[in-house]
């Protein structure tokens, strides 16, 4: 794969997951529009954060994943027998729930800590570390403590820094599992702010349980929704405008409504 | 196991301590205060028999100890001869460099094993764990004997090299259970960051994981070394003592610590037997370091989990 | 029209150089474990095998040990018995000590003293029994003879406190190596025992106390119960670590051929451990091999008793997998 320097398009073909024997989610089809951000929203235990992490395979780090259908960026299969998984997730990357910075590394390391670990060479670096600390909007406050432990920062801003990191591989998309969650709402703010910029140059998928935030940051929105003992999938997908505002399936007005999830 | 219903007091209610001396008084009866003491009589003996052997050591050690003592080697020293010459400075090297060589082979593998344990997706996974707790079982005069037919078998003299290869069984276990202990204890978040942006599983190990469990593998490091620095009969099986200093693993004997106490006890004279009890202090004072080292490391990770 | 999703292989793909050789390098040190025990097995076997052959299974019952330039007979019956005697004296002495240790750390005492005790009791394991020989027969036996005599005295007419006649001093008997044996295991059934209590809710037992349960109903009904089955398994490594002893019971021991069955103050018994160490010194080509098949069978026996004994503590200690 070439690295290209535009946003990618995202789909999900026929896609079902299993935990062992258990199937978790069944029939998945999505299309993540380039420079969108898409919200992924339904009630804990239905699937979509599994999914998301169908997305860049991540997935098949749990021993039991199994899987099936097709995952398309640009139209490639990324679970082709050809394909490197190292390779999807550079071009694919991934914001976890809880902020992850590598603690035994600075700031700075921990931004470019990327290059290191898939073994890219890059003739700037320090270039590219203001660039993503700056489209993570962080840089004004770790620009003169580039050198500290990345642990000393606080919550919010160790969030950041991981957007950082993940912006520094340069992605075509961004997978964002429930970001804002561990966070206050001056930081979450900050981050959907910071989104919404990102959304002109990347792919942004976005799983949240939050539906203002939903509302606040994505252009589409799907919604999962497992019912008892039977694998989760998804139950309306359109614009974010029309899943609030006009929702197609009485359940999806439930959910959105508030009630029940 | 279960966990039965929740408390109904009020949460964390301190354990003052007039409560705590009245159920030891009988306040709850013949019954309880019975119970009780007889814990605390049990648990006094083990701490009696402990600071038995740690006094013993240390006052009956002290008797032996000078710097010479502790720099000079065995040549030329009967087991009569005055305690004012000779010590166990061969047998301190002796035992470091064994130990050194076992480490090399020991501490590599033992992590390998940890990895494996930790980061594949084998279904074998669970075999392994078996097979090295199995491992941790084994009786050191077998690791000697196995040692010794290897000797036998390759028409070989006895020398340092096989004693080194006698200890390695015996530390592999404790390296490989300890590491495995510590890269568990590293969030598998980190991994998860460190793949997600694209890092072979190799360089995720040795740039973020490694790291993280830096202190932990070094405990692992210690406990093993430990473990085995006190070694006496695979020793006694598969090298040949010495008196002077010798560093040569492949040819020539070797004092060790171990060994040297075992040779003084069994000559049986005074002054030898406060030799083997000089030497003993010296080699508690080396299993001590090693253990105060690893559990100062270990809490200090704690701490800083704590503090998270 | 219903299509029936076909599962694909996952973790597969294009793996890098790096991660080929990280993984293969692992795994490969993964099963060098398994080679390594086979190895044991193989070698020892092999030097056994004369020495088997030529004893037959009186090797394991017989209690002639006769070793000539000409001819060898070597049965180590009296050894094995003895090993197994003070390895089930240790686990007697040690198990109630262990259980005592491990309920006051875990349940009684404060938390800084709980953790002191841990720490001396893990030492106590990090000992070289080298040093609990020297300890043992020069510090403890004359103190251990004090409790031998006392028990012979008022207890002497319970055949397992008699003597045979003419013994005068009760030294370097089974029960002395007993004792050497139970200061050696007592931090292995205290650890996994100490493990397995510190799942009960403090908390929780504190209450039952509180509502008016007595300490011994808890402790009779609730944590010995629920604990009993990792105790067993804690006893049983114990017990495996005990038939492997060799130093110590070397020096505290006196090893004889003539078998000991139950009289543990008598000045007589047998560990196989010590004595391989004891023949060792000057055995001829075929003691050796008797030596080695000796060795073969400590090793079986170990590999089983802990086998065993880790399946147990394993499933008493669901979370640590």
């Amino acid at each position: 794969m070439t690295i290209s320097p535009v946003a990618a398009e995202l789909r999900s073909e026929d896609v079902s997951v299993w935990f062992g024997e258990r199937q978790v989610l069944k029939d998945v089809n999505l299309t993540f529009r380039a420079n969108r951000v898409t919200a992924l929203i339904g009630p804990s235990g239905c699937g979509k954060s599994t999914f998301l992490r169908t997305l860049n395979r991540m997935h098949e780090l749990i021993p039991s994943a199994g899987l099936a259908g097709s995952i398309l960026l640009d139209g490639k299969d990324i679970y082709d027998p050809s394909v490197n998984p190292v390779d999807v997730r550079m071009e694919i990357g991934m914001v976890f729930q809880k902020p992850n910075p590598f603690p035994t590394m600075s700031i700075r390391d921990n931004v470019l800590s990327g290059l290191k670990l898939s073994g890219l060479r890059v003739d700037n670096k320090d270039e590219l570390l203001e660039t993503s600390l700056k489209r993570a909007s962080i840089w004004n406050e770790v620009k003169d403590r580039l050198g500290e432990p990345a642990t000393a920062l606080s919550g919010g801003q160790q969030q950041r820094l991981c957007i950082a990191r993940s912006l520094a591989m340069n992605p075509k998309v961004l997978l964002m599992d429930e970001p804002c969650s561990a966070l206050d709402p001056g930081s979450t703010r900050r981050i959907e702010a910071t989104i919404e910029e990102l959304s002109e140059s990347m792919t942004i998928v976005i799983v949240t349980h939050n539906m203002q935030q939903a509302q606040r940051v994505s252009h589409e929105t799907a919604f999962f929704l497992a019912d008892e003992n039977t694998p989760g999938g998804v139950v309306e997908f359109g614009s974010t405008e029309q899943v609030f505002g006009q929702p197609i399936d009485e359940r999806t007005n439930d959910y959105v409504n508030g009630h029940f999830g | 196991m279960e966990k039965v219903v929740a408390d109904p007091r009020p949460a964390k209610q301190p354990w003052n301590k007039s409560s705590k001396l009245a159920s030891f008084t009988g306040g709850r009866g013949f019954a309880d205060a019975t119970l009780i003491t007889l814990a605390f009589l049990l648990a006094a003996v083990v701490f009696g028999l402990l600071l038995s052997v740690l006094w013993s050591v240390v006052s009956a050690g002290a008797g032996a100890m000078s710097p010479q003592f502790l720099y000079q080697n065995n040549r030329y020293i009967s087991t009569t001869t005055s305690l004012d010459y000779g010590g166990v400075g061969h047998a301190i090297l002796g035992t470091l460099w064994l130990v050194l060589l076992a480490t090399m082979v020991a501490l590599p593998l033992g992590l390998a094993i940890a990895v494996y344990l930790t980061q594949s997706q084998s279904k074998l996974r669970n075999l392994v764990r078996s097979i090295t707790q199995a491992l941790a079982g084994l009786p050191s005069v077998v690791s000697g004997l196995f040692v010794l037919s290897i000797i036998s078998f390759l028409g070989a003299q006895k020398s340092g090299i096989f004693g080194a290869l006698a200890l390695f069984p015996l530390m592999l276990p404790t390296v490989a259970r300890v590491a495995e202990e510590a890269l568990r204890l590293v969030p598998a978040d980190l991994r998860l960051a460190a793949l997600g942006l694209g890092a072979p599983n190799y360089r995720a190990f040795f740039q973020v994981i490694l790291p993280a469990a830096k202190s932990g593998i070094i405990t692992a490091l210690l406990l093993g070394l430990a473990r085995v620095v006190g070694e006496t009969a695979p020793l006694i099986l598969t090298i040949q003592a010495n008196n002077g200093t010798n560093l040569n693993p492949f040819d020539g004997g070797v004092a060790t610590l171990p060994t040297y106490i075992y040779g003084f006890i069994s000559a049986g004279y005074a002054s030898s037997i406060t030799r083997a009890w000089g030497a003993s202090l010296v080699l508690l004072i080396l299993v001590g370091i090693l253990f105060i080292t690893a559990r100062l490391l270990t809490a200090d990770k704690k701490k800083k989990k704590a503090k998270k | 029209m219903p299509k029936e999703a076909v599962r694909r292989k996952l973790g597969t793909g294009v793996l890098n150089r790096g991660d080929r050789l990280f993984f293969g390098i692992t795994s490969a040190a993964s099963y060098f474990a398994f080679i390594l025990v086979a190895l044991i097995l193989v070698f020892l076997i092999a030097q056994a095998f004369p020495a088997l052959k030529d004893q037959g299974l009186a090797f394991v019952y017989g209690s002639t040990w006769e070793v000539t330039p000409e001819k060898a007979v070597m049965q180590i019956g009296p050894m094995l018995y003895g090993s197994v005697l003070i390895a089930l004296l240790g686990v007697l002495l040690a198990t109630p000590m262990a259980i005592a240790t491990a309920y006051l750390i875990v349940f009684i005492l404060p938390k800084s003293p709980a953790k002191l005790a841990t720490n001396l009791i893990d030492l106590l394991a990090a000992l070289p029994s080298v040093i609990i020989g020297l300890w043992g027969v020069l510090v403890f036996t004359p103190i251990a003879q004090g409790w031998a005599d006392f028990l012979h005295k008022n207890l002497g007419w319970i055949p397992l406190f008699a003597t045979d006649k003419g013994t005068t001093s009760l030294n370097s008997s089974p029960f002395i190596a007993g004792w050497i044996v139970a200061v050696m295991i007592v931090p292995i059934i205290t650890s996994v025992t100490r493990e397995i209590f510190s799942q009960f809710d403090r908390e929780l037992i504190n209450g039952a106390l509180a509502l008016g349960a007595t300490r011994w109903t808890v402790f009779r009904r609730v944590i010995l119960p629920t604990a009993s089955g990792g105790i067993t398994g804690g006893v049983l490594l114990g017990l495996g670590r005990a038939i492997g002893e060799t130093v110590a019971i070397y020096y505290v021991l006196q090893l004889s051929m003539k078998i000991n069955f139950f009289q543990i103050l008598e000045p007589r018994g047998g560990a196989i451990a010590s004595w391989i160490l004891s023949r060792f010194g000057e055995a001829t080509e075929a003691e050796f091999h008797g030596l080695m098949a000796a060795g073969l069978v400590i090793f079986i026996t170990t590999l089983v008793i802990n086998l065993i004994a880790n399946i147990i503590v394993n499933r008493a200690q669901p979370w640590r997998k």
